[in-house]
């Protein structure tokens, strides 16, 4: 990227159905370990709904008390602060605390104005006001006064910066299914132009309300609709017999800084923002579209003043979808080339679902640990690839240094975005 | 022993705010004596209102400064 700061990644956080935190999720995605179920209490008819990569005994209480190398004031005000949060709000704090421990900012801190917040995410809520509803259709004067405070999706935003104290800029910001990437697109920018020194930007805990959830299960984009056996084996990204998505819920966190900053700091680098991109397809429909997602990995290929070859590794939207997973395939070819055959393709959302609104924060830290520890997770259930010249991970992860990385995001209504990241020290451009 | 008017609110507080003594709980204090802000306030209120069974109009609880008139005005709507 030309002008601004460099901008790199201090810290991360992680919450999934398969993971609490961001060790645990490179342990998880290693091991190929899939968190997809029959949610309990779901439709037997074949008319609704019966998949979920759920978070498995999440207690905020517990997941607060677990990052004990924060003080003990600051665990205190999370609870004092987000204790009868919804869950999507809990699940950010959550994420939140490990990324701020990570980037070190409890033990060396930035002034409270130079930290932001942005927020991935929009209508997160869903299933939180399916629990307050019948209370309402009771007895209208009993419905919790909190609830106007809780229905909006800053609530993350404000609950966070109470928690943390942070009083840089912060908003949320919406893409659908892209919207993480949006929300890392947003947060560099606010360090690249200096507005902050660090940007918490969180992928939000996106929980549908049984309503919202069957109409995604109406459209036939959910996997299960002929039923739910081998609940495990449904969500098959890139495979022959693929049927849709299965909603995960999960909250991610990456703490975004500028170089200088970090190195001020002394604060681990993870990676380095390195290019983006964010195209719209003029599409409201969810129809995918290869020249949308094409110019989106194409923009941030060339934003980071690389060539398509330089990357080993695309974190692919990958959804499980008929007509996505296709579309995918075919920007891949358009963008790589005759590179496609050398350039690792795998899908997190076939291990944890498809965390909607979190799932490019989610995916960025799945990039980030797979960077860091030199390997390419599993792809679930791919075993009859709908592309012989991608090089699509197997059923074992393997070993890759990855320099350069591309994680893909797309929503429905035509949002395209791409995202870049760069191994620390591994420069995209000689130095003059 | 309370009245089941100050019990619920009692029940309301230690809820909301887990870390209050509910022996604190006390006709002369005021929920913001006892840590409560102001979203704390009114879910102690909502929160009191559903388990004791009444509704009383937002207006009314203009009048209540303290424990000892929020409980008043509970107790003129029980039954």
């Amino acid at each position: 990227m030309t002008g601004g700061h460099e901008v790199v990644v201090t810290g991360t956080g992680v919450l999934c159905a398969t993971a609490a935190d961001t060790d645990a999720f490179a342990d998880a995605l290693r091991a190929g370990r899939s968190g997809i179920g029959v949610r309990p209490g779901s439709g037997v008819d074949g008319l609704s709904p019966r998949l979920a990569a759920d978070l498995s005994g999440f207690d905020f209480r517990t997941a607060v008390a677990a990052r004990s190398g924060l003080s003990e004031p600051l665990r205190r005000l999370a609870v004092r602060v987000a204790g009868r949060a919804p869950l999507p709000v809990q699940a950010a704090v959550v994420v939140a605390l490990e990324g701020w421990q990570r980037a070190g900012l409890h033990h060396v801190p930035l002034p409270a104005e130079r930290i932001g917040v942005v927020v991935a995410g929009h209508n997160l809520g869903g299933r939180y006001a399916d629990e307050v509803r019948p209370r309402y259709a009771t007895s209208p004067v009993h419905l919790p006064a909190r609830y106007p405070l809780q229905f909006m999706d800053t609530d993350h935003v404000a609950t966070v910066s109470h928690v943390l104290g942070v009083t840089g800029e912060g908003y949320t910001v919406g893409g659908a299914s892209a919207s993480g990437n949006v929300a890392i697109i947003n947060g560099a920018r606010l360090v690249s132009a200096g507005s902050v020194d660090a940007c918490l930007v969180l992928g939000a805990l996106t929980d549908l309300s049984a309503m919202e959830l069957q109409g995604f299960y109406n459209l036939g984009a959910m996997a299960g609709t002929g039923g739910a056996d081998a609940p495990g084996e449904r969500c098959r990204p890139f495979d022959a017999d693929r049927e849709g998505f299965v909603p995960g819920q999960g909250a991610a966190c990456v703490v975004l800084e500028s170089a200088g900053s970090a190195a001020r700091r002394a604060a681990p680098v993870w990676a380095r923002v390195a290019g983006y991109a964010l195209r719209l397809d003029a599409n409201s429909l969810a129809d995918p579209s290869a020249a949308g997602e094409t110019a989106a990995m194409a923009g941030a290929v060339r934003s980071a003043g690389l060539t398509p070859e330089r990357v080993g590794y695309v974190n692919a939207h990958g959804t499980g979808s008929a007509a996505g997973d296709a579309v995918e395939v075919e920007a891949l070819r358009a963008v790589f080339g005759g590179a496609v055959t050398g350039v690792w393709v795998n899908s997190t959302k076939g291990l944890i679902g498809h965390t909607l609104c979190a799932a490019g924060v989610v995916e960025a830290v799945a990039t980030l640990v797979q960077m860091r520890d030199g390997f390419v997770h599993p792809n679930a259930n791919l075993r009859r690839p709908i592309a012989a010249d991608c090089r699509f991970v197997g059923d074992r992860a393997q070993p890759a240094g990855i320099e350069f990385a591309l994680s893909n995001g797309f929503g429905f209504g035509g949002f395209n975005t791409s995202v870049v990241f760069a191994r620390p020290a591994v420069p995209s451009r000689r130095q003059p | 022993m309370d009245d089941p008017v100050l019990a619920a609110i009692r029940r309301s507080v230690v809820e909301v705010l887990p870390e209050v003594d509910g022996q604190l709980v006390t006709e002369d204090r005021s929920l913001t004596d006892l840590g409560a802000n102001s979203i704390d306030r009114v879910d102690v209120v909502t929160m009191t209102m559903d388990d004791l069974g009444v509704t009383v109009p937002v207006v009314e609880f203009r009048e209540v400064h303290d424990i000892g008139t929020l409980a008043r005005l509970l107790r003129r709507h029980v039954r």
